[in-house]
């Protein structure tokens, strides 16, 4: 017998032991805070004009649910496509993945998204109120446009859009150049918008005229037909130039143009001017771009103005034209050197004056202006007198019988898609909201469907849809867990260099393979919403989160409020309160 | 087999042999050759068991005390900061009686930084439930080992088993290592009373309100207090089948001593060679080597040095503001007695300095030539 055997039954062994389950014992009467789940706006979120619910998209996106990721997306922006090529990503400069390494290409993905959309025909389903027989006229089918009918036609009214070219697409088709957005993606975009019963009537221009007579025929007119008249310099010898909007519309169209190797100048500083630039580049042209300011001053997007120095645009910073005169076949372009004055207040931008007498001379043999565009017909503004006009962020309201909306260019503080886009909303959700409650309810309506605290609305909250409770209060890097992540360099999509191109107007940026969108869409923290990491429940000391259908839940009967939870939640999903 | 082993080694082969199934740790120098070696045992297949890696002493205790509860034979090693930093679960391992060996190298606490023998962070563990069995050479710290299991495991509380550093755990010996089946007659598989599984479920270590936990506390002591006999059985068994066994003190040359020198750990090998040296000098001087420091052995220093004329006590640890807390330990067991011997405390050898055979030789001397102590502590060989 061992040693064991003899004593095992002699060794008192009383000890705090029970076949009775602890669940008797509630530890949750302890408590005084309480966890809940508590999602909150990521920064991206709301940083994009249009809204997007950005890290849900990229959450669905790293989980392979790319029709979810769609309709997310589809919730607020028609065109994910078209945005993932051209948008400017604000979004990316506000994710709080900076502050770690570098920040998500949230671009990429969204591009990947809409591509795959329109490849694969992803299906999808969106909210749309029924049919509530209003009719609204929509003037110009550039991006606003359409999306003021995407917007308008799920809140069940049907539209007519009319538009002077001979195809819809505006800016999108006869602005930006192909190698950035080939026609295959705008008419793809374009024909979901189709696709919901949007009418649209292409070789109509619109008049006063025209307007005049169709106000028997519609309840509301949006009329965002951009800026089609360019801005002169008012210099000897302008007449000389060639407009540079012009001439991208003729890229459009006729795919090429031939123009004598040679040098040509663009005179300019916005996207206009660098999409001019970057075409004659493409065309063999030695081109130099002419900008009164400094480069860093330049309204373009810095990725553009840095792609365009890399593809050999040469830039003049800090001269202004001061006249041309002719010479032969040649042109001569008298620069004026300017020097910076100070800073204008309300852009950032340097304020400049001339520097000395002595000018300079470019020989060119062609000019571009693309300094910028207004307005060409006076009834593309809201009018100033009208006492019952409201002048929102990205529209303007007069509440005329019937009532007028002006948005896209005619308002919108920045040139963009995006805010295109977010003007096409916002009409949509101010003249729903007229509709129904009258022309003072709307700016409270509109406020109350803020992302985060603005400025961009939320479609979704607008519907009272699924997510839209979640809380404005925006996750900032700090109330990120970084200790549940690992440093990884951003995907780069693949890039064709210039001169390897089949052709110079082919695409030159590749979307990304599904490969890359899992290992970018991983790297994203998915601030403030949950993707089910199940941290609360695998950290829970007291096993108080269950788990039932996929959903966790706070079992209160025994949790104590020791906030574990909340601190191991990677993305700031959830919060603690005090009991009351 | 006779192997050369270093006494971490000794230790790492012990618990190979007692084929412990689960082990954690976390590495501090000197223990770290123990479990540097059962680690590659697990990766290599040399042991079939898990070794679980942590991030902190107190988990690997943690650990252990989840296996156990398991039903899992188990074993962890630490020493100095580490062994502090475990505290907490020192307690709760005892008290949940689980038998969970630990191998404690007995290393100086910071600051300032100190890496060698001090026998401070054991003892500061004494009031945490855990037997206590103190080593002398390479042999003693594989064969308490081994034994430290069979007694955890009758007993139902947890064993350190405390090595001086380098002196031990860093000193090269020959050991004795004994091929598994004889091993396996000494320690057969472990049979849990307690054992949590899925498929009997029940809950351990609830509250426990004031009508049951004085009554707990009372158990842990009645367990203790028969330990002193269940490891006489354990060594009784040890020594019928490898011919060794050591009891919970050694005397050596006590009977006609007018003084004894209580030692322990390494200093005590260092003490036979001065008792030998000073009795051919004529000196009535014994020697009485502690090994079990808990459960105390009262009644056996009383019997034992109850009626000597004068006990020094030699502590290579210190109670601040107090005293060496052997010594405090055997005035404690004496002080009922009547007529008991004065007890002289000699502090010396902290954070590694070499208790010399002239230091030991000194604290005889003093001792034999004082009538009281000066001192409730004398400390020796400090620096000027």
């Amino acid at each position: 017998m061992t040693t064991e055997q003899n004593f095992a039954e002699k060794i008192p062994l009383f000890i705090s032991r029970s076949n009775i389950s602890t669940e008797l014992n509630k530890t949750g009467s302890w408590r005084f805070v309480r966890p809940k789940y508590h999602e909150k706006t990521a920064p991206c979120s709301a940083a994009c004009p249009a809204g997007e619910d950005i890290a849900r998209i990229e959450m669905l996106s790293s989980q392979g649910r790319y029709s979810e990721a769609l309709e997310i997306i589809l919730l607020e922006n028609p065109f994910p496509a078209i945005c993932g090529r051209v948008c400017f990503h604000t979004c990316e400069t506000a994710c709080n993945r900076s502050g770690f390494d570098e920040p998500i290409a949230i671009h990429g993905i969204e591009r990947f998204i809409g591509d795959t959309a329109v490849r694969d025909n992803l299906t999808f389903s969106l909210e749309r109120l029924p049919d509530n027989g209003k009719k609204i006229c929509i003037v110009g089918a550039g991006p606003s446009g359409l999306a003021a009918a995407y917007f308008l036609t799920r809140l069940g009214y049907s539209c007519d859009v009319f538009e002077a070219e001979t195809e819809p697409g505006g800016i999108l088709r006869w602005g930006i150049p192909r190698y950035r957005l080939p026609d295959a993606v705008v008419n793809a975009e374009v024909q979901r918008i189709k696709n919901l019963g949007v009418k649209i009537l292409c070789n109509t221009r619109a008049t006063q005229n025209f307007l005049d007579e169709a106000k028997d025929r519609y309840h509301a007119f949006f009329i965002g037909c951009g800026h089609g008249q360019s801005l002169k310099m008012n210099i000897p010898g302008e007449n000389m130039a060639l407009d540079g909007l012009d001439f991208l519309n003729r890229m459009r169209k006729e795919k090429t143009e031939s123009l004598n190797n040679g040098t040509a100048a663009v005179i300019g500083g916005g996207n206009t001017a660098i999409d001019v630039a970057r075409s004659l580049v493409r065309l063999g042209v030695k081109t130099i771009l002419v900008y009164r300011r400094r480069k860093q001053d330049m309204p373009a997007f810095e990725y553009e103005v840095e792609t365009a120095v890399k593809e050999g645009v040469k830039i003049m910073e800090l001269f202004s034209p001061s006249s041309i005169a002719q010479d032969g076949g040649e042109y001569i372009l008298t620069l004026q050197p300017m020097k910076r004055s100070g800073m204008e207040t309300d852009t950032g931008r340097a304020r400049v004056v001339p520097d000395g007498e002595t000018t300079q001379e470019l020989r060119v043999q062609r000019i571009f202006t693309a300094i910028g565009a207004e307005p060409s017909e006076s009834w593309q503004l809201a009018s100033e007198e009208n006492a019952e006009t409201v002048n929102l962020s990205h529209c303007a309201f007069m509440a005329n019988n019937p009532p007028f909306l002006f948005g896209g260019d005619l308002t919108n503080p920045t040139k963009s898609v995006a805010d295109a886009i977010a003007s096409g909303k916002q009409s949509a959700m101010a003249l729903d909201t007229f509709f129904k409650k009258g022309l003072n309810a709307i700016t409270n309506r509109l406020n109350s469907c803020l992302v985060g605290n603005g400025p961009a609305l939320s479609m979704e909250r607008y519907l009272d849809g699924k997510r839209s409770n979640r809380n404005p209060d925006m996750v900032s890097y700090e109330d990120i867990n970084i200790d549940y992540f690992s440093p990884a360099p951003r995907i780069k999509a693949e890039s064709l260099s210039l001169n390897k191109q089949m052709n110079p107007f082919d695409e030159i940026e590749t979307t990304f393979t599904i490969r890359q969108v899992m290992e970018e869409t991983r790297r994203c923290f998915n601030c403030g919403i949950c993707n089910a990491c199940d941290n609360c429940r695998i950290f829970c000391p007291e096993i108080a989160v269950d788990l039932q259908d996929g959903q966790r839940r706070i079992n209160l009967d025994y949790c104590k409020g020791c906030g574990i939870c909340v601190v191991e939640c990677p993305r700031n999903a959830m919060a603690l309160e005090e009991e009351v | 087999m006779k192997k050369v082993l270093e006494g971490s080694h000794a230790v790492s082969e012990a618990v190979r042999l007692a084929k412990v199934q689960v082990m954690s740790a976390y590495p501090i120098t000197p223990q770290t050759h123990i479990v540097e070696a059962l680690s590659e045992y697990c990766s290599d297949g040399t042991m079939n068991a898990r070794f679980l890696l942590v991030e902190s002493e107190h988990s690997a205790m943690a650990a252990v005390i989840g296996a156990s509860s398991g039903g899992a034979r188990t074993f962890t090693a630490t020493s100095s900061q580490g062994l502090a930093l475990m505290h907490e679960l020192l307690h709760w391992a005892s008290a949940a009686r689980l038998p969970i060996i630990m191998a404690e190298v007995n290393r100086a606490l910071a600051p300032g930084w100190n890496i060698w023998m001090d026998q401070t962070d054991s003892l500061a563990q004494r009031d945490t439930g855990w037997i206590q069995l103190y080593c002398e050479d390479g042999q003693d710290v594989f064969d308490t080992t081994l034994q430290a299991y069979r007694l955890a495991e009758t007993i139902n509380l947890p064993v350190m088993v405390v090595l001086d550093a380098f002196f031990l755990s860093h000193t090269f010996e020959p050991v004795d290592v004994p091929d598994q089946d004889l091993v396996d007659r000494f320690l057969p598989p472990f049979s849990p009373r307690i054992e949590l599984k899925t498929s009997d479920p029940f809950a351990l270590g609830q509250m426990a309100p004031p009508t049951v936990y004085m009554e707990m506390r009372h158990n842990i002591q009645m367990a203790m207090e028969q330990v002193p006999d269940i490891f006489s059985r354990v060594e009784q068994e040890f020594a019928a089948i490898f011919g060794r066994s050591y009891g919970p003190m050694e005397r050596v040359h006590c009977d006609d001593a007018q003084v004894i020198m209580v030692v322990t750990g390494t200093a005590a090998s260092t003490c036979r060679k001065v008792i030998s040296d000073l009795r051919s000098q004529g000196e009535k001087v014994g020697m009485l080597k502690l090994r079990m420091f808990r459960p105390f052995p009262t009644d056996l220093i009383r019997e034992h040095l109850g009626s000597v004329q004068k006990v020094a006590v030699v502590d290579r640890n210190f109670s601040f503001g107090a005293s060496g807390i052997f010594a405090q330990e055997i005035r404690a067991a004496l002080c009922n007695r009547n007529g008991h011997p004065p007890v002289f405390g000699y502090i010396t050898g902290l954070g590694g300095r070499d208790v010399t055979p002239e230091i030991l030789a000194e604290i005889y001397w003093k001792t034999k030539n004082s009538a009281h102590p000066e001192n409730e502590s004398v400390w020796v060989g400090l620096n000027e």
